[in-house]
C-alpha cells in the first residue's frame, strides 16, 4: 500500500506537470467566451464583488456576469456553438449554463442594456433569456432584449419564433417581425415591429466603430470606440 | 482497319484493383468537345460545382447537364453556363445525396445536332458517376467557434477556439494539434475544461498577413487520428479590418479572354469579357456579374449574360437579368428567364414571381433552290410543309414560299404565393403563363401559348424526420395562336343547332370570354381530352429518416399532353412508384441503397402497348475518411417491357412496336489519398453495361470502360498527373475500342508567381486522336494575373485544331 501510495504521490504531480505544459486553465468548461470587446468590457466572478477588465477569449463560467460601459461592447459565444450575443453599451447581464452528457442548458439574464442575439436551432437543450419582466425560450432565432432601467423589457423578433412568459405567468408566442413590450406589471404588448424597433435591431448588430489615437510617452495608443447612438 | 488494344477488362481492372485516388475528380472521356470534367467536393446536402473544359466551344449553343439520385430513371436537366472555353453549374444542394449521382452532358450543336458526354448515352453507354460523401457525426462534435469561415481580421482581434463540449468519450482531448498554415500552434493553445483558447498576440509572430487555412487534428485515446476539419480565413491589418467591418464589403474582378480558334484551315477569333461584383452592407448583399463576348449574334439565342441578385437576410431576394427562377419543380426548373425575379419571404405568408423571356426573336428566312431562287409558290401549286409560309404578297409578290423558320420571342410569367416557412408547413399556389409573341418575327410559324396552374404542399414532422410533399399542376396548351382568339362569325359558323356542334353560340362565346382572359382560344387550344387528365402532373413523396435508415417512397402521374415552357425538359405520359432506401452504418462510413421503380407509360391509350420500365438499384459506398480508399460499388438493372411478341414477326404487325430489353450495368469506384515517398491521389473506375434487346431492332450493346488517375505532388512547387481510359464497346456487334493516356505535369516557379502546366493525351484503337496543352499563369501584381493557353489536338488524316488564348483578369 504504502509502495502505491507514493507512486500515486509522484505520479499525480507528474500529470498536472503534463497538463501545465498544455497551459491548462483549473476547473470546468467554460459555458462562454468573450469573442470581441470595443472600449470597456468588465467580468465579475461568482461570489465576488469586484468588477475586473475582460479581454478577448475570456472564458465565461456559469453564473459569472458581464457589464458593459458607454460606447462599449462585448461579443459572446456559446461554447457548445449554439450561438451569439452582442452585448451593447450599458448592459448587465448574468451568464448560466449546465453541461451535462454533451448537451448544455443556457439562461442569459439581462439585467438591464440591450443584447442582440443569434441563437442556431436547438435539438433538446434549452437556451432561456430572463429579464426583470419575462423568460424567453429560443430554439433557434434572431432578435434583440432590450431592459430599460426601470425593468420592462421588449423583444424584437427578426426571425423564428420564441415562446415568452411573464412574470404575471401570462404566455406569449412572439412571431418573427413583431415586438413584444413587457411592463413591470408583466402584462404584455405585441405589435408588429415599428420602424424604431427595427433600427434598434439594426443599430445593435452593427459592428461600426471608430478609432481615435492618443499619444502617450511610450508611443500611440489605439482606443476603439461603438460610434453608433441607441 | 481496327487496331487491336493490348489490354483487356479483366488484366485492366486486375492492375487498377491496386491503385488509387484523388478529391478533385477529373475525368477524361473520348469525345471531340469536352477535354475533361471537374467536379468539386461531394458532400451530402452540400451544393456540387461541376465545370466541363472544352476543346473548342465553336459551334456550341448550349450545354445541359442531365443528373439523377440513386435510384431513380429520371434524370434532371440544368443548363450550364457557358463561359469562353468551359461551362459550369452548381447542383443544388437537396439533390446531393449519398451514395452517389449519376450525369452526363447534353451538347447542343448549332447544326441542331446534339452530342451527349460520355458518347453513346442513349445506346444503352453508362453516365459518370459521383460518390456523394456523407456528413459525418464527428463534424459535428468538434466545434470551431472562432474564427468564423471566410472571416476577416486583424491580428489583433485574432481569437482561435474550439469546443470539444459534444466530442465523443473516445477522444483524447489534450492529444489535439492545432495547425495554422501547416504550422503546429498547439503549445500556444490555453485549455479550459473542454475549450481550447489561442489569441493571436500568442501566435503573432507566426501569423503573417493573407489566407489562412486552420487545421484541427483529433485524436482517440489510442492515438488514432479521429477527425480533421478545418476553417478558412483572412488576416489583415487593424486598419484594413476596421474598414471593412464599418463600410461596404466588396470584391470583384473582371476577366477579359482573346483566343483564336483553328479547325483545319479555318480560324475565327474569340474575344469575351467576363466580370463579377460582390458587395455587402449590414443585412445586404449585392452581387453583380457579366459575360460579354464576340459570339453574341442577333441571328442566335443570346450568349451574353448579365445579372444582378439583391438580398437581404432570408426575407428578400431579388433578381435582374438572366435568371433561373426555382419554383416548383412542375412550374419552373432550371429554365433561364432574362427578366426579374424575386421573392419576399415572411414565413407566414410569402409570395415568388418571376418575369421575363425565354426565347430572344431570331428571324428567319428564305430557302432557295441549287440555283440561289427563292423558293416562291402561288396559291394554285403551294405544297404542302411545314416549313412553308404565308407571306406577305404585297412585298414579295407571291402568298407562299419555303423558310427557314425563325424563333419566336416567347415571354414568362410567374406567380407563387405560398403559406408556412417551409420548416414544418407550407402550401402554395402557382400560375404561369408563357406566350410567343406572333408577331417578333416575319418568317415564323405556329406561336403558341401556355398556361400552368398548380399546387404544392409540404408537412414536416419530428424535426422533419417525417416529411410529406406533393405537387400536383395542370395545363393548356395552344399550339398556334396566330390566327388569336375565335370570332363571333366562326363561333356561329361552327356551333349551332344546324351546324357541326349543337351548342349554343352563346355559351361558346362566353367561355371563350372567360377562357380568352388567360389564354388564346381557337381550335389549336388543348388537351382535347381533359378528362383523361392528359394535361394533369401531380407527385407526391413520403420520406422518413430513422435509426440511420432513410426511406422515401414516391409517386408520380404525367399525361401525355402535360407541358410547362417553364421547363426545359419533362419525361411525360408514365406513372409509377419509386422506393429508395438508404442505410447510414459506421458514422456515415457505409451507406447500402436499396432502389425500386416500377413505371407504366400509355396513361391515355394513346400507344399500341403499355411499357413497364422496372428499374432495380443495388449500392455499397465505402468513405472510411482515413487510412482506406472510398469505395462505390453499384449495381443497376433496367428492365422495359410492353408485352407484345416477336412471334411471327411477318404476319404480326404489332411486333415492330415490341419493347422488351434488359440493361444491366455494374459500376465501381475506388480514391485513395497516400504517401509513398512523396504525396500521392489515385482513383480508378470501372463501369459494364450490358444489354439485351429482344424487339424487333435487337439493339444489343455492351460497353465497358475504366478510367485511373494519379496525381503526384514532388514538392511544392512540382506535381505530375498521370491518367488512363480504356473503353471497349460493342453495338449490334459492331465493336469500338480505344485507349487514351494522359501524361502532365505542373511547376510552380518565381516565388511561386509563375506557374507552367502541360498535358500530353494520346488515344490509341478505334479512336485515333493527340492533345496537347499548355497553360501558363504569371501573377504580374498582387491582384493582377496574365494567362497563356495553347491547346492543339489532332487527329491523324483527318484535321489538327488548335486554340491559342490570352486572359488578364483583375481583382478588386
Amino acid at each position: 500500500m504504502k509502495a502505491k501510495t507514493f507512486l500515486a504521490v509522484l505520479i499525480i504531480p507528474l500529470l498536472f506537470g503534463f497538463a501545465s505544459e498544455r497551459n491548462s486553465l483549473p476547473g470546468d468548461t467554460p459555458i462562454a467566451l468573450v469573442k470581441k470587446i470595443i472600449l470597456d468590457v468588465t467580468y465579475k466572478k461568482a461570489g465576488q464583488s469586484d468588477w475586473e477588465v475582460a479581454k478577448t477569449g475570456l472564458p465565461l463560467m456559469d453564473k459569472e456576469q458581464v457589464k458593459t460601459g458607454p460606447k462599449s461592447l462585448a461579443l459572446i459565444l456559446f461554447t457548445d456553438g449554439s450561438g451569439l450575443l452582442r452585448v451593447r453599451e450599458n448592459s448587465i447581464l448574468n451568464i448560466y449554463g449546465t453541461p451535462n452528457n454533451k448537451k448544455m442548458d443556457k439562461n442569459t439574464v439581462i439585467n438591464k442594456g440591450s443584447v442582440q442575439f443569434e441563437v442556431n436551432k436547438q435539438e433538446d437543450e434549452e437556451f432561456k433569456f430572463t429579464t426583470p419582466t419575462a423568460v424567453a425560450s429560443i430554439r433557434g432565432t434572431e432578435g434583440l432584449f432590450d431592459v430599460a432601467d426601470n425593468g420592462e423589457s421588449k423583444m424584437v423578433l427578426l426571425t423564428g419564433t420564441v415562446e415568452l412568459i411573464s412574470k404575471s405567468g401570462k404566455k406569449v408566442t412572439l412571431t418573427a417581425g413583431n415586438t413584444v413590450i413587457f411592463d413591470l406589471a408583466g402584462d404584455a404588448k405585441v405589435y408588429p415591429s415599428t420602424d424604431d424597433d427595427k433600427k434598434l435591431l439594426s443599430q445593435a448588430k452593427s459592428l461600426n466603430t471608430k478609432k481615435v489615437k492618443i499619444s502617450t510617452n511610450s508611443g500611440e495608443v489605439d482606443i476603439e470606440y461603438f460610434s453608433d447612438q441607441k | 482497319m481496327r487496331k487491336k488494344i493490348l489490354f483487356n477488362a479483366k488484366s485492366f481492372l486486375t492492375i487498377l484493383i491496386f491503385l488509387f485516388l484523388m478529391s478533385d475528380i477529373s475525368f477524361s472521356q473520348i469525345s471531340n468537345i469536352v477535354s475533361a470534367v471537374r467536379v468539386g467536393e461531394a458532400k451530402e446536402k452540400t451544393p456540387l460545382a461541376i465545370s466541363a473544359e472544352l476543346f473548342t466551344s465553336e459551334n456550341i449553343t448550349s450545354i445541359t447537364i442531365a443528373y439523377r439520385l440513386f435510384g431513380e430513371t429520371e434524370y434532371k436537366k440544368l443548363e450550364m453556363l457557358l463561359a469562353g472555353n468551359g461551362a459550369s453549374v452548381t447542383i443544388p444542394s437537396e439533390f446531393v445525396q449519398p451514395p452517389f449521382i449519376e450525369y452526363y452532358l447534353i451538347i447542343n450543336i448549332r447544326d441542331g445536332s446534339t452530342q451527349t458526354y460520355p458518347l453513346e448515352i442513349s445506346q444503352g453507354g453508362s453516365p459518370l458517376q459521383i460518390p456523394i460523401g456523407g456528413v459525418s457525426q464527428k463534424d459535428k462534435e468538434i466545434i470551431i467557434l472562432s474564427p468564423n469561415e471566410g472571416e476577416l481580421l486583424s491580428i489583433n482581434e485574432l481569437l482561435i477556439s474550439i469546443s470539444f463540449i459534444k466530442a465523443s468519450d473516445d477522444v483524447d482531448i489534450n492529444k489535439t494539434k492545432i495547425f495554422l498554415n501547416d504550422i503546429d500552434i498547439t503549445s500556444t493553445a490555453l485549455i479550459a475544461g473542454d475549450l481550447f483558447i489561442i489569441s493571436g498576440e500568442n501566435v503573432a509572430n507566426q501569423v503573417g498577413m493573407g489566407t489562412k487555412l486552420l487545421r484541427v487534428q483529433v485524436y482517440d485515446k489510442h492515438g488514432n487520428i479521429y477527425n480533421t476539419i478545418s476553417r478558412s480565413f483572412q488576416t489583415v491589418s487593424s486598419q484594413s479590418a476596421m474598414d471593412v467591418a464599418s463600410r461596404w464589403k466588396y470584391n470583384g474582378y473582371i476577366k477579359g479572354e482573346s483566343r483564336s480558334e483553328s479547325f483545319n484551315s479555318a480560324s475565327t477569333w474569340y474575344n469575351n469579357v467576363a466580370a463579377e461584383f460582390n458587395t455587402a452592407y449590414k443585412q445586404w448583399n449585392i452581387n453583380a456579374s457579366a459575360y460579354l463576348t464576340s459570339e453574341e449574334k442577333s441571328t442566335l439565342q443570346p450568349y451574353n449574360r448579365y445579372s444582378a441578385i439583391i438580398q437581404n437576410g432570408e426575407w428578400l431576394d431579388l433578381r435582374a437579368g438572366d435568371v433561373f427562377p426555382r419554383f416548383p419543380s412542375l412550374i419552373i426548373d432550371g429554365k433561364r428567364v432574362r427578366g426579374i425575379s424575386g421573392s419576399l419571404n415572411f414565413g407566414v405568408f410569402n409570395i415568388q414571381a418571376s418575369y421575363g423571356e425565354t426565347d430572344r426573336e431570331v428571324e428567319g428566312s428564305f430557302q432557295r433552290d441549287y440555283a440561289n431562287n427563292i423558293l416562291f409558290y402561288n396559291s394554285n401549286n403551294v405544297p404542302l410543309g411545314n416549313d412553308i409560309i404565308k407571306i406577305d404578297q404585297s412585298k414579295y409578290g407571291f402568298p407562299y414560299a419555303s423558310v427557314n423558320l425563325g424563333t419566336y420571342k416567347r415571354t414568362l410569367f410567374a406567380l407563387r404565393p405560398s403559406f408556412g416557412s417551409g420548416e414544418n408547413f407550407q402550401f402554395g399556389l402557382s400560375y404561369l403563363h408563357s406566350k410567343d409573341d406572333a408577331g417578333s418575327i416575319e418568317f415564323g410559324a405556329r406561336p403558341q401559348e401556355n398556361v400552368v396552374i398548380g399546387s404544392d404542399l409540404m408537412f414536416a414532422f419530428d424535426n422533419q424526420n417525417i416529411l410529406l410533399t406533393s405537387q400536383v399542376a395542370i395545363d393548356v396548351l395552344n399550339k398556334d395562336i396566330s390566327t388569336g382568339s375565335l370570332t363571333d362569325a366562326q363561333i356561329d359558323s361552327v356551333f349551332g343547332n344546324n351546324s357541326n356542334y349543337n351548342i349554343d353560340p352563346k355559351t361558346v362565346k362566353n367561355l371563350r370570354d372567360i377562357i380568352g382572359k388567360f389564354i388564346t382560344v381557337n381550335q389549336y387550344l388543348g388537351p382535347w381530352n381533359p378528362q383523361q387528365f392528359s394535361s394533369l402532373a401531380a407527385e407526391g413523396a413520403l420520406t422518413l429518416n430513422y435509426f440511420n435508415n432513410s426511406l422515401k417512397t414516391s409517386y408520380i402521374y404525367r399525361g401525355n399532353e402535360f407541358q410547362s415552357f417553364g421547363l426545359s425538359f419533362l419525361r411525360t405520359d408514365v406513372r409509377g412508384l419509386n422506393l429508395v432506401d438508404r442505410f447510414r452504418m459506421l458514422d456515415n462510413k457505409l451507406f447500402v441503397s436499396l432502389g425500386y421503380e416500377n413505371l407504366q407509360d400509355n396513361l391515355q391509350n394513346t400507344k399500341i402497348a403499355t411499357t413497364t420500365f422496372q428499374t432495380i438499384s443495388l449500392s455499397v459506398s465505402i468513405f472510411p475518411r482515413a487510412d482506406f480508399p472510398n469505395i462505390s460499388l453499384g449495381f443497376n438493372q433496367y428492365n422495359n417491357n410492353n408485352g407484345l411478341s416477336l412471334s411471327d414477326s411477318l404476319k404480326n404487325r404489332n411486333a415492330v412496336y415490341a419493347v422488351d430489353d434488359i440493361t444491366d450495368r455494374i459500376s465501381l469506384q475506388m480514391s485513395y489519398d497516400f504517401t509513398w515517398r512523396v504525396k500521392h491521389n489515385a482513383s480508378i473506375s470501372f463501369s459494364t453495361s450490358n444489354r439485351t434487346d429482344n424487339s424487333i431492332s435487337h439493339l444489343d450493346s455492351k460497353f465497358n470502360s475504366g478510367t485511373l488517375m494519379l496525381n503526384s505532388y514532388w514538392d511544392p512547387k512540382i506535381s505530375s498527373l498521370f491518367a488512363l481510359v480504356y473503353s471497349s464497346s460493342s453495338i449490334k456487334g459492331i465493336p469500338f475500342d480505344y485507349l487514351t493516356l494522359t501524361f502532365g505535369g505542373r511547376y510552380k516557379l518565381l516565388e511561386d508567381k509563375l506557374m507552367l502546366s502541360l498535358n500530353l493525351s494520346p488515344s490509341f484503337g478505334d479512336y485515333n486522336r493527340q492533345t496537347f496543352e499548355f497553360f501558363a499563369d504569371y501573377n504580374v501584381m498582387t491582384n493582377l494575373n496574365l494567362m497563356l493557353q495553347f491547346r492543339v489536338f489532332r487527329i491523324p488524316n483527318e484535321a489538327t485544331n488548335s486554340i491559342v488564348g490570352l486572359i488578364a483578369r483583375l481583382s478588386i
